[in-house]
């Protein structure tokens, strides 16, 4: 065994190394494909168990995590839930934190929100030490309680100048005395005594969670129920909406997050390995042509079929190693540098607070390095399966190899309609229902679509053409390209897959981006209706929120026709999800209450139940979806008003702004069900031509930096220069795909100029010149290409409407109209037309260069 | 965080803090009024004073005739720097509490401590789920599983579930209260300010029971209960303190008290005796002054934890006699460098007539400031 491996060893020194040391160009670019497709997918792949890793050890810091937290579906917690669990048996320590936002004025004047957190010092050392104030040198100790000390964590030290620490508590500045440090890592985090925050915020007798150290052994579903049952029997506290939130459950809402968009980009990971297998194809197909010669005088000498075979398994293995090899640096290197600057979401915003480190794994790199090579095998499969079937001294008489050493998928009668078939199999696995949340029927939908559609090609050729040979019999040149594709639909299937692919995939993307674009400024036009927002801090639990008082002023301003406000919660359904947004704002127009202001909804909006226990409400295509809250349907909000109101779907609405989802109310109906009046943005509309841009200027001059006003073109503008920016990087991925797809174009070419080198001498013996030939060659790429970019968008169009109406739906809960930008897809199949033709040109006039005089000595 | 303060330890750390430590510059001037007692609402508490406790010491017999002692403490002080906040969870005040057991055939200290925030609203009829609370209208502070009340009819009960220990005790008393000092004030240093209201419960008859590590005992016995409250008390050269207070077995309750330099000289002094036959006056029969009193050590214990020194046999003089004070057991320190840093002894002790070595009274005797000087604040 090892010394036939050596043997073949010898084989490939011999043979096969100078090969790749002639075409270095060729091989690379086979490599370099591998290398994106196994760099890419590992790096997402390390990205997010980085930043997964980094949130539990976060979480699990030292000893430091607490067992169990009691939370409430709203993030305000009465606080009496804290004496009650507190003397509770399975109770071994409880420690209160309320938590919240708020606006601060950092080191270099800038206004940023940062965490602020009020905490028991008395009890977190036994629950969580890491959030442990730690005193000054010379504070005093009871500092730890004090109204105005506050502590800082690494990340707020770094990002405040020393002396006190500002605030935004409503529209007030609040000067915080700095009073020691706290340990806990992640983003700017500030510290206060629990009884300070709330009197700060005007929280009394709120705080967000109770963390717990629990009796080992205790059932927290048992325990929860227990508390629920007591408090509900003493009808307190909103006992319906509390909930026990494991360590675990942190971990499987982030991962739940994130999930949609890693399984994305690591399909996309794939389609660029799986186009790297397609050159490996490509490259080893062209290069096993040219060396039929030397192939069939070592199969003459004596190497038998069998170890043919095994040479060009070894060389695409070999081509496959190095690739993923490099992939695996490149993987490292992308993983590190993302964390670095972007951090473990990629700027996603899903793990906010966590600085990850690489988790670097020997498991994962042995495990992408194995699929780099298996799709190099993969790609090299077919050449070697022809030279182990080619017949030596038939090749060495220069017998071309059966289909010009591209095809010897000779189509046997069924493989014919096997890409027929695999097109309607593609469409069924399009309709599936995602699994796990995940668009898994259309993605392979997506593959079969593309595979069938290339195997459909020499169907489409063969259907196509006669009706073009027939015009074209007066012009020998066009006659002799259209009749080449004709009789030889399968070189054309193979010397065009790559083309078909990678250009159905642009089509696709550049549709779905199209209409994802046009879907967006719809929904920004209508959820931005007036002319200036005005807000204090982002953020459901935000200090800074518009007092009253500035509500009043502002809507008795003259030129202010309306000034309608907005409230922002968060509400948590299900403690393994990520919570939801709960906007409350006038939903109910003025003039005639029967009718609802206008959402962007999906689909038609029921009427408001009449009766006054059934609260209407909108849902956003999230919540529609993963609480099956479709119109009509009744949902429960605990914590939103008493346990026994139920709130009415009357309309699903898009929401592109909140992924996790969103539930729209009527402010009346708010303000009736919580008492709450808090306001977190005002939408202002102005009298006729008053400038926007003068009462901005007017509202900051008098209120300085505590509001930030916008107009709505700024937020158009900015919304749609982020959704640009986030995906240029497709554009750049089509023109990649595509440049892969014309690589194979030129392969084949180059691949079909050596084997039809017979075909050509015959040509310039009855009279072609050498520029007729090459301008044959040209015309038959640009007819290959033409089909190619013909079929290319077809697919693209059909796959665009599986990443529109399921794969979107699917993954990330919104949809979106179909709009189809046919210029830039014009654009796109013309572009792939002429650049197959130049590269069929290019090619064959390098393949004529070396091989015309020798061509014609053969003939000789 | 724990609390592992003793009492004049928290009061030593509330003192000692200058005022501008403390947050808010704009407090009010805080003094204490000298004013006569009212009972029963000076049995309750006083958040308006920075400080103050109800102190529980004595000892116990179980059914076979095992000796224990016990001591049971809860605090309170006064947050100023949170005084301006009206939230529920603001720590105007915070409540300590402390026990210990020692188990003196057993040769066992066994202690348990808690601490917690109380936002010091005057008291409703306390809902039955508060966490913690000290009300004023009588006797009755509550910390997660730890509770003093006295109840409808003067008796106190005190329950403890922490850690290896437990307890369920009531103290009845025999006798009158006894008023320290001058009829409750209490001088505590040279300078007026100096005072507290100091009033104490001696021979309470103790029954019920507690529990070590789950071995539970059936207990009698007798105890000794303080509450004092003050606002200023401690003189900026003290660094520590002794202090007895012990049931005599013939009904008589003696009291004795000096606060230290740190070259051991007693900066004030103090203390009282009643005879059993006085024992329905809430007056002494003597109250000594602050040069009536001296401790003379005669005997040592080095820790073997900590290394500190204590004396734990005691001569002491005062005006009702020359007494010997001598601990049941000697390692009966308090360890509490992890969380407070301070150190500290405390423990059941026998009393002697000098030249007599039949014992006529047990009590408690508390020393601190023997270790570093106490870190304040």
């Amino acid at each position: 065994m090892t010394a036939a491996l050596g043997r073949l060893w010898r084989l490939w020194w011999a043979f096969s190394w100078p090969e790749v040391r002639h075409h270095p160009w060729r091989h690379g670019v086979a490599v370099l494909a591998v290398m994106l497709g196994v760099g890419l997918a590992l790096s997402v792949h390390w990205i997010n168990a980085s930043a997964l890793a980094e949130f539990s050890s976060a979480v699990r810091s030292a000893n430091g995590e607490p067992d169990a937290q009691l939370r409430h579906a709203t993030d305000r917690l009465d606080d009496r839930w804290w004496d009650r669990v507190a003397t509770d048996p399975a109770v071994q320590a409880a420690s209160p934190v309320l938590e919240a936002q708020a606006m601060t004025w950092t080191a270099n004047g800038q206004r940023q929100s940062v965490r602020l957190w009020g905490v028991d010092a008395l009890t977190l050392a036994s629950v969580q030490p890491g959030l442990m104030p730690r005193l000054m040198e010379d504070a005093g100790r009871l500092d730890l309680f004090a109204a105005d000390a506050v502590f800082l964590n690494p990340a707020a030290q770094a990002l405040f100048a020393d002396g006190p620490v500002n605030v935004q508590v409503g529209m007030e500045r609040v000067a915080l005395r700095r009073a020691g440090t706290v340990g806990q890592a992640g983003g700017p985090l500030l510290v206060m005594d629990v009884g300070a925050l709330q009197h700060l915020l005007g929280l009394d007798g709120l705080i967000s969670r109770v963390d717990l150290r629990l009796r080992a052994g205790t059932d927290t579903r048992a325990l929860i129920a227990q508390w629920r049952a007591q408090a509900a029997t003493n009808g307190q506290w909103q006992a319906e909406a509390v909930m026990l939130v494991l360590p675990d459950d942190g971990g499987a809402r982030l991962s739940q997050v994130s999930r949609a968009y890693r399984v994305n980009l690591t399909v996309l990971a794939l389609v660029a390995l799986f186009t790297g297998a397609f050159l490996v194809f490509s490259v080893l197909s062209l290069s096993v042509t040219q060396r039929l010669p030397g192939m069939a005088l070592l199969g003459v000498l004596g190497l038998d079929a069998r170890d043919r075979q095994r040479l060009v398994w070894l060389e695409s293995v070999l081509l496959g190693a190095v690739g993923s090899l490099l992939g695996v640096a490149l993987g490292t290197a992308l993983a590190w540098s993302a964390l670095r600057w972007l951090g473990g979401d990629l700027g996603g915003g899903f793990f906010d607070g966590v600085s990850p480190r690489l988790q670097w794994r020997t498991i994962d790199a042995v495990g992408y390095t194995t699929l780099g090579v298996a799709a190099a095998v993969l790609g090299g499969w077919w050449p070697a399966r022809w030279v182990r079937g080619m017949a030596p001294a038939q090749a060495l008489k220069g017998v071309p190899l059966r289909g010009a050493g591209l095809v010897s998928a000779s189509p046997r009668g069924g493989a014919l309609w096997a890409g027929p078939l695999l097109l309607l199999v593609g469409a069924g696995l399009s309709l599936l229902p995602p699994v796990h949340g995940l668009p898994l029927g259309a993605y392979l939908g997506i593959a079969a679509l593309l595979v069938g559609g290339i195997l459909t090609l020499p169907l489409i050729a063969g259907l196509a053409l006669p009706a073009c040979s027939d015009r074209l019999h007066t012009q020998a040149l066009a006659l002799l390209a259209v009749e080449r594709a004709r009789r030889f639909p399968d070189a054309v299937a193979v010397a065009t897959s790559g083309v078909v692919a990678s250009l159905a995939l642009s089509v696709a993307l550049t549709v779905m981006v199209g209409s994802f674009r046009q879907s967006m400024t719809a929904w920004l036009d209508a959820v931005l209706p007036a002319d200036l927002y005005v807000r204090a801090g982002a953020g459901p639990q935000q200090a800074a929120i518009l007092t009253p008082a500035f509500i009043r002023e502002v809507q008795a301003m003259p030129a202010v026709v309306s000034a309608v406000p907005q409230r922002q919660r968060s509400v948590w359904l299900d403690p393994r999800q990520p919570a939801i947004t709960l906007l409350a704002r006038p939903l109910r127009s003025a003039s005639d209450p029967s009718m609802p202001v206008l959402l962007p909804l999906v689909g038609p909006a029921l009427a408001w139940p009449a009766s006054p226990d059934a609260v209407p409400i909108f849902v956003s295509e999230a919540v529609a979806d993963r609480f099956d809250a479709r119109p009509g349907r009744t949902l429960a909000l605990p914590g939103i008003g008493p346990p026994e109101v139920r709130f009415q779907v009357v309309g699903v609405m898009r929401d592109y702004g909140r992924q996790h989802g969103s539930i729209a109310i009527d402010e009346q109906d708010y303000l009736r069900l919580t008492g709450d009046t808090a306001v977190n943005d005002l939408a202002l509309s102005l009298q006729p031509g008053v400038s926007a841009e003068a009462l901005r200027t007017e509202l900051l001059r008098a209120h300085g930096d505590t509001i930030e006003v916008t107009s709505a073109q700024t937020i158009r503008r900015l919304s749609l220069d982020i959704f640009d920016r986030s995906f240029a990087i497709t554009v750049w991925l089509q023109g990649v795909a595509i440049g892969m797809g014309l690589l194979g174009v030129s392969a084949s070419m180059g691949a079909q100029v050596l084997a039809r080198r017979r075909e050509f001498g015959l040509l310039r013996h009855l009279g072609f010149s050498r520029q007729q030939l090459l301008r044959l060659v040209a015309a038959e790429g640009g007819v290959w290409s033409a089909l190619g970019a013909l079929a290319g968008v077809g697919l693209g169009l059909a796959v665009s409407v599986v990443l529109v109406h399921v794969v979107n739906p699917q993954s990330f809960h919104w949809t979106m109209d179909m709009h189809i930008p046919w210029d830039r897809v014009i654009w796109l199949a013309l572009s792939v037309v002429a650049a197959g033709t130049l590269t069929a040109w290019v090619s064959g006039r390098h393949a004529a260069s070396q091989q015309a005089v020798l061509v014609v000595k053969q003939e000789a | 965080m724990d609390a592992r303060w003793s009492r004049r330890l928290v009061l030593g750390a509330l003192l000692a803090a200058p005022p501008w430590l403390h947050g808010g510059a704009t407090q009010p001037p805080y003094t204490l009024e000298r004013r006569a007692l009212r009972f029963p609402a000076d049995h309750g508490s006083h958040p308006d004073s920075r400080t103050e406790w109800w102190y529980m010491t004595g000892w116990l017999r179980d059914t076979q005739g095992q000796l224990l002692g016990f001591q049971i403490t809860f605090f309170r002080s006064r947050v100023d720097g949170a005084q301006r906040l009206s939230s529920r969870l603001a720590a105007r005040q915070l409540l300590f509490a402390h026990a210990a057991i020692t188990d003196v055939t057993a040769r066992r200290f066994v202690h348990e401590q808690a601490m917690t925030r109380w936002n010091g609203r005057p008291d409703a009829e306390p809902p039955a789920n508060e966490r913690a609370f000290a009300r004023q209208a009588d006797t009755h502070v509550r910390l997660p599983g730890w509770t003093l009340r006295r109840n409808e009819r003067g008796v106190y009960e005190t329950r403890l579930q922490q850690g290896d220990l437990s307890m369920v005790l009531q103290a009845q008393p025999s006798q009158a209260l006894l008023l320290q000092g001058e009829a409750g004030w209490s001088r505590k240093g040279p300078d007026a300010s100096q005072a507290s209201f100091y009033y104490s419960q001696p021979q309470l008859a103790v029954e019920g029971r507690v529990s070590i590590a789950g071995q539970m005992h059936q207990v009698r016995g007798r105890a000794w209960l303080d509450h004092e409250w003050s606002e200023a008390l401690l003189h900026p050269q003290a660094v520590g303190w002794d202090w007895i207070g012990i049931n005599l077995h013939d009904g008589s309750a003696l009291t004795a008290f000096r606060l230290r330099r740190a070259d051991g000289t007693a900066l004030w002094a103090g203390g009282s005796f009643r005879s059993a036959g006085s024992s329905s006056s809430q007056t002494p029969d003597q109250v000594f002054g602050p040069s009536e009193v001296a401790f003379l050590p005669q005997r040592h214990w080095s820790s073997p934890t900590t290394g500190i020194r204590y004396p734990v046999d005691w001569q002491i003089q005062t005006p009702a006699g020359v007494f010997r004070v001598k601990t049941l057991l000697d390692a009966q320190e308090l360890d509490s460098r992890p969380t407070t840093g301070a150190i500290y002894w405390e423990g059941l002790c026998e009393l002697y007539l000098t030249g007599n070595d039949k014992p006529v009274g047990l009590g408690y005797l508390e020393m601190t400031g023997y270790g570093e000087r106490i870190r304040l604040g």
